[in-house]
C-alpha cells in the first residue's frame, strides 16, 4: 500500500513580530525587526540583554488563571500557536480523538520554572519546592496540555534535538500519518529560553552576541560579515498536519503539501557544524531524493540562518554541496534576521513560514545584510520581499550536537 | 512495504546491574538494588531512597576529560550504546555511517551541572556560568555524542514523553528502520534524576514511596503499596533490519514486531481512572503487530506502585485482553531497578526481549497482600519458566502519554 499524502491545512505563529499567523507574516514582509531589549527577567548584569521577547503576550487571553499558572511560558505559547492553528484547519479534534496525535518538539522545555523553584530550593529549602516542579518542566509538556485542551489523544511525543526539535517534530508527525497511526497530527515545536541562566549559559557558549546591547534592531544579522552570534528568542510555531484523503473529505482548505523530511546527524561536534557543512547537505540530499525531486525543482529556501559566524558560512556551504552551480539563483531567506533564534521553536516557525511563502508565492527577505561576506555570497533576499514562483520550498534546520533536517513544502495541486 | 525489524544487541546500566547479563541475572532471581539514598545530604527528608547504579564507571566508555563537561544521564547513554553496539558487534564505520542513526530519549534531563551553576549565577553572577552548561542541560546532547563516539550519521535526535520516553524511542526508531530510511538504530532511554531539585520536586507530588526497608519499598500490585521509587541508568537496544541482520551473520535477540503512543487528553499529573489512554496504546501496538489479545503471553506493566497507576493499568489490561487476560503473565520490574523515568520503558523493553530469548518471566517481588483492583497474574516474588512466544511492553508518563511494544521470540518461530 502506498503511503498516503500529507498535507497542511493550518498554522499558528506566535513570534516576536507577531502574535498570531497574519501579524507574524505582515511583518516578516515589511522587514519588521522584533528583538529589544530584554524585559522579562533582570538582565543588567547579564552579557547580553537584547531578546526576541513576544511582546504582549497576555496567557490569560488563552488560559484560565488557574491553568496559566501551572504551566510554563513555553506552554502557553504553544497553546496559543495550536489554538490558531486548529482554528484554520477547522479540524473537529472531539469527533475523532484517537485519529489526532501531538508532537511538539522543545528545545530546553520549562527552564524559567526550573530557575524559580532552584531559588526556592536554595532560600528555603528542599521542603518548599512545588510540586508543579516535575511536571511543569518537562519538555513533553507542550504536546501533553495540548492533547488535554485538545482533546486529541493519538501519538503524543515531544522530539528535542536542539534548534531543530521543532522541525524533527514536524517530520516524525508526518511519518505518523504516512505509516496510518493517525489522520491528523497537531505539530510544531516552542521554547520559552529568554531567561537569566539560558542567557547566561548561551553567551558562555560564545553563542549569542553581545556587542550589540545598545542596538538591538541591527544585532540578528544573518549572512553579514559583522554578525558575532544569535539573539535568543521565544516563540511558537504550529502545523496541521493531515492525511490528504481525509483533508478532502472534511472539504479543508489545504494550504500546501508535505513532502519529505530528510534527518541526519554530523557524528563530528557538539557545537560545531561538520566539515563543509556536510551534515545538512546530507539532510538537505536525503529530502530532495526522497521528494522525488532534483535539486533544479526547489525554488525557496529558508534557512536555519542563525548569525553566528560560523552557522551562517557552513549553511552557505551545505547549499553549495547540493545546489552545485545553481545555489547562487535560489533565494534563501533568514527569518531569524528579524525573529532571533527561539531554539526548538525555528524550526516550526520557520516551517509555517514556507508554507506561508507558497500560500502567498512571495517570500520574506533577510533583515540586516547590510555588509557582504565573500563567504556568504549567495542571494539571500536583502530587500523586504519579493513575489516568487515557489512550487517547492526546503525549511532548514540544525542543532548543537550535530542535528540536521529539512523540510520540503510543495505548491498543493491535486 | 514495511520491513522486519530485529534486535541484535542490548545496553543496559540500572541498579539491577551494570551490564545485560548481571541485570538479568538479578532480575529473575528478584534481587533489588534499592537503597538508602547516598548521592546528596538527604536529612531534610524523613526518608530518601532510590535504585542508584553501583560501581559504575563511565571512564571504562567515556574519555575523562569529556566526562568532566558532561551529565551524568549522559555517561549513562553513552555506556549503554557503546555496551548495545558491542554486543550486536557492528562495526560502524565500516558498515555505512549514514544507515545508522540514533533516538534516544530522557523525561527530565541533566540538572547536575545546572544546580552548581544555580549557585555559581546567585553568587558570582552571569559572567562566571560555565560554557559546557548548556550542552550539558540540553536533553539531545547524548545522541550527539553517541553519533560522535561511534561515527553514526543517520538520523538523530532525543524524545521527550515523560516516563513513557523510552517506550517512545524504541518505537519511533524501529519505525525508521521499517520504512527504509537507515538500517540500524540505536534506540532507547537514559535518565539520571537523583539530584536534589528533582528529588525535592517529585517529594512534594507525594509519589514516592516510604518503608522501613528499602527493598521493600516499591510494591507494585500490593494492596499496601504507597508510592514508587526513583531509579536511574539507561536501556539501549540495537535495532537492525532483518535483512542486514542476517547479511552480517549477527545474532538475534527477539523481533519488534509493533509500536504504538497514545494520550490521555485528561490530567498533567493523573492517568484517566478508566485507562483509556494506555488502553488504546495496547490496542494500537496489537493492531500493528496484527495480533490478536491472546497470543501475548508477557507483560511487563509500567507497574509503578502509585495506588493510581496500578488499578487503572488492572483495569485497562482486562478492557483490552478480556477473557485472555486471567492466562497472561504480567510484571513489574520496577522493585528491582527502580522508575527510571525516561529509561523505564527501554530498560523495560530490553527485559521483554530477554523474556523472549530465555522463555522466562521475570517476577513482581514484594508481592504480599492482594489488592481486590488487581486481580491478575503477576508472577508474584518468582521467575517463571514459560513459553513466551509475544511480550508487551507498556509505560504510562506524567502528561497522559502511553507507549505499548511488542517482541516476538526468534529461535522457533
Amino acid at each position: 500500500m502506498k503511503a498516503p499524502r500529507v498535507v497542511v491545512t493550518g498554522i499558528g505563529l506566535i513570534t516576536p513580530v507577531g502574535i498570531g499567523r497574519d501579524a507574524s507574516w505582515q511583518a516578516l514582509l515589511a522587514g519588521t525587526n522584533g528583538i529589544g531589549p530584554v524585559t522579562l527577567v533582570e538582565s543588567t548584569d547579564l552579557p547580553a540583554q537584547i531578546a526576541g521577547e513576544v511582546t504582549g503576550f497576555e496567557p490569560l487571553d488563552w488560559l484560565n488563571r488557574k491553568d496559566a499558572r501551572h504551566m510554563d511560558r513555553f506552554v502557553q505559547l504553544s497553546i496559543a500557536a495550536t489554538d490558531e492553528a486548529i482554528e484554520q484547519s477547522g479540524l473537529d479534534i472531539p469527533s475523532e480523538a484517537n485519529q489526532v496525535g501531538c508532537m511538539i518538539g522543545s528545545g530546553i522545555g520549562g527552564i524559567g520554572t526550573l530557575e524559580d523553584q532552584f531559588k526556592i530550593f536554595f532560600d528555603q529549602g528542599a521542603g518548599r519546592v512545588s510540586p508543579f516542579l516535575v511536571p511543569m518542566f518537562i519538555s513533553d509538556m507542550a504536546a501533553g496540555q495540548v492533547s488535554i485542551r485538545t482533546g486529541a489523544r493519538g501519538p503524543n511525543v515531544n522530539t528535542v534535538s536542539a534548534c531543530a526539535s521543532g522541525a524533527d517534530a514536524i517530520g516524525t508527525a508526518y511519518e505518523v500519518i504516512r505509516r496510518g497511526d493517525a489522520q491528523a497530527m497537531i505539530a510544531g515545536g516552542t521554547d520559552a529560553g529568554v531567561t537569566r541562566m539560558s542567557i547566561a549559559a548561551f553567551a558562555a557558549a560564545r553563542a549569542l552576541t553581545t556587542s550589540r546591547n545598545d542596538d538591538p534592531e541591527h544585532a540578528s544579522r544573518p549572512f553579514d560579515l559583522e554578525r558575532d552570534g544569535f539573539v535568543l528568542a521565544e516563540g511558537a510555531g504550529t502545523l496541521i498536519l493531515e492525511n490528504l484523503t481525509h483533508a478532502q473529505k472534511r472539504g479543508a482548505n489545504i494550504l500546501a503539501e508535505l513532502v519529505s523530511y530528510g534527518a541526519a546527524a554530523d557524528a563530528f561536534h557538539v557545537t560545531q557544524p561538520s566539515e563543509n557543512g556536510e551534515g545538512a547537505a546530507r539532510a538537505m540530499n536525503i529530502a530532495i531524493e526522497k521528494a522525488g525531486i532534483t535539486s533544479d525543482n526547489v525554488d525557496y529556501l529558508n534557512a536555519h540562518g542563525t548569525s553566528t559566524p560560523m552557522n551562517d558560512k557552513f549553511e552557505t556551504l551545505s547549499v553549495k554541496a547540493v545546489f552545485g552551480e545553481t545555489a547562487g539563483n535560489i533565494p534563501i531567506s533568514s527569518t531569524k534576521s528579524m525573529i532571533g533564534h527561539s531554539l526548538g521553536a525555528g524550526g516550526a516557525i520557520e516551517a509555517g513560514v514556507t508554507v506561508q511563502s507558497i500560500v502567498d508565492q512571495r517570500i520574506h527577505g533577510t533583515h540586516n545584510l547590510i555588509v557582504p561576506d565573500p563567504d556568504c555570497d549567495l542571494d539571500y533576499v536583502p530587500e523586504a520581499w519579493r513575489d516568487v514562483s515557489i512550487d517547492y520550498a526546503i525549511s532548514n534546520s540544525l542543532g548543537f550536537g550535530g542535528h540536521n533536517s529539512s523540510l520540503i513544502f510543495k505548491r498543493y495541486a491535486e | 512495504m514495511s520491513r522486519e525489524v530485529v534486535v541484535t544487541g542490548l545496553g543496559l546500566i540500572s541498579a539491577a546491574g551494570n551490564n545485560t547479563e548481571d541485570s538479568w541475572n538479578n532480575i529473575v532471581a528478584g534481587r533489588s538494588g534499592i537503597v538508602t539514598l547516598s548521592r546528596f545530604d538527604t536529612s531534610e527528608y524523613d526518608q530518601a531512597i532510590a535504585g542508584e547504579v553501583h560501581d559504575f564507571d563511565p571512564t571504562e566508555h567515556v574519555d575523562p576529560k569529556l566526562l568532566r563537561r558532561i551529565d551524568l544521564s549522559t555517561a549513562f547513554a553513552i555506556a549503554a550504546s557503546l555496551q548495545a553496539i558491542s554486543d550486536a558487534s557492528i562495526e560502524i564505520p565500516a558498515e555505512h555511517p549514514d544507515a545508522v542513526g540514533i533516538i534516544l530519549g530522557t523525561g527530565i534531563g541533566g540538572a547536575h551541572l545546572m544546580i552548581e551553576q544555580q549557585r555559581v549565577l546567585d553568587e558570582k553572577g552571569p559572567r562566571r556560568i560555565s560554557p559546557f552548561l548548556m550542552s550539558n542541560f540540553l536533553p539531545d546532547t547524548a545522541t550527539g555524542l553517541v553519533a560522535i563516539a561511534l561515527g553514526a550519521r543517520g538520523p538523530n535526535f532525543a524524545v521527550s514523553a515523560a516516563c513513557a520516553t523510552g517506550g517512545a524511542a524504541v518505537g519511533e526508531a524501529a519505525e525508521a528502520i521499517a520504512r527504509g530510511d537507515v538500517e540500524v538504530m540505536i534506540a532507547g532511554g537514559f535518565e539520571a534524576p537523583l539530584q536534589p531539585i528533582y528529588y525535592a520536586g517529585f517529594n512534594a507530588m507525594r509519589a514516592l514511596a516510604t518503608n522501613e526497608d528499602p527493598k521493600q519499598a516499591l510494591r507494585p500490585f500490593d494492596s499496601e503499596r504507597n508510592g514508587f521509587v526513583l531509579g536511574e541508568g539507561a536501556g539501549v537496544l540495537v535495532l537492525e533490519s532483518l535483512e542486514h541482520a542476517k547479511a552480517r551473520g549477527a545474532s538475534i535477540y527477539a523481533q519488534w514486531v509493533g509500536a504504538a503512543t497514545s494520550s490521555d487528553a485528561y490530567d498533567m499529573v493523573a492517568a484517566a481512572e478508566d485507562g483509556r489512554g494506555i488502553n488504546e496504546a495496547m490496542r494500537g501496538a496489537l493492531e500493528h503487530a496484527g495480533l490478536k489479545p491472546e497470543q501475548i503471553s508477557y507483560i511487563n506493566a509500567h507497574g509503578t506502585g502509585t495506588p493510581l497507576n496500578d488499578r487503572v493499568e488492572t483495569r485497562a489490561i482486562h478492557d483490552v485482553f478480556g477473557e485472555s487476560a486471567k492466562h497472561l503473565m504480567v510484571s513489574s520490574t520496577k522493585p528491582i531497578h527502580g522508575h527510571m523515568m525516561g529509561a523505564s520503558g527501554a530498560i523495560e523493553a530490553a527485559i521483554c526481549v530477554l523474556a523472549c530469548k530465555h522463555q522466562i518471566a521475570p517476577p513482581t517481588i514484594n508481592y504480599a497482600n492482594p489488592d481486590p483492583n488487581c486481580d491478575l497474574d503477576y508472577v508474584p516474588n518468582t521467575a517463571r519458566k514459560a513459553a513466551i512466544d509475544y511480550a508487551m511492553s507498556t509505560s504510562v508518563g506524567l502528561g497522559g502519554h502511553n507507549s505499548a511494544l511488542i517482541f516476538r521470540q526468534w529461535e522457533n518461530r
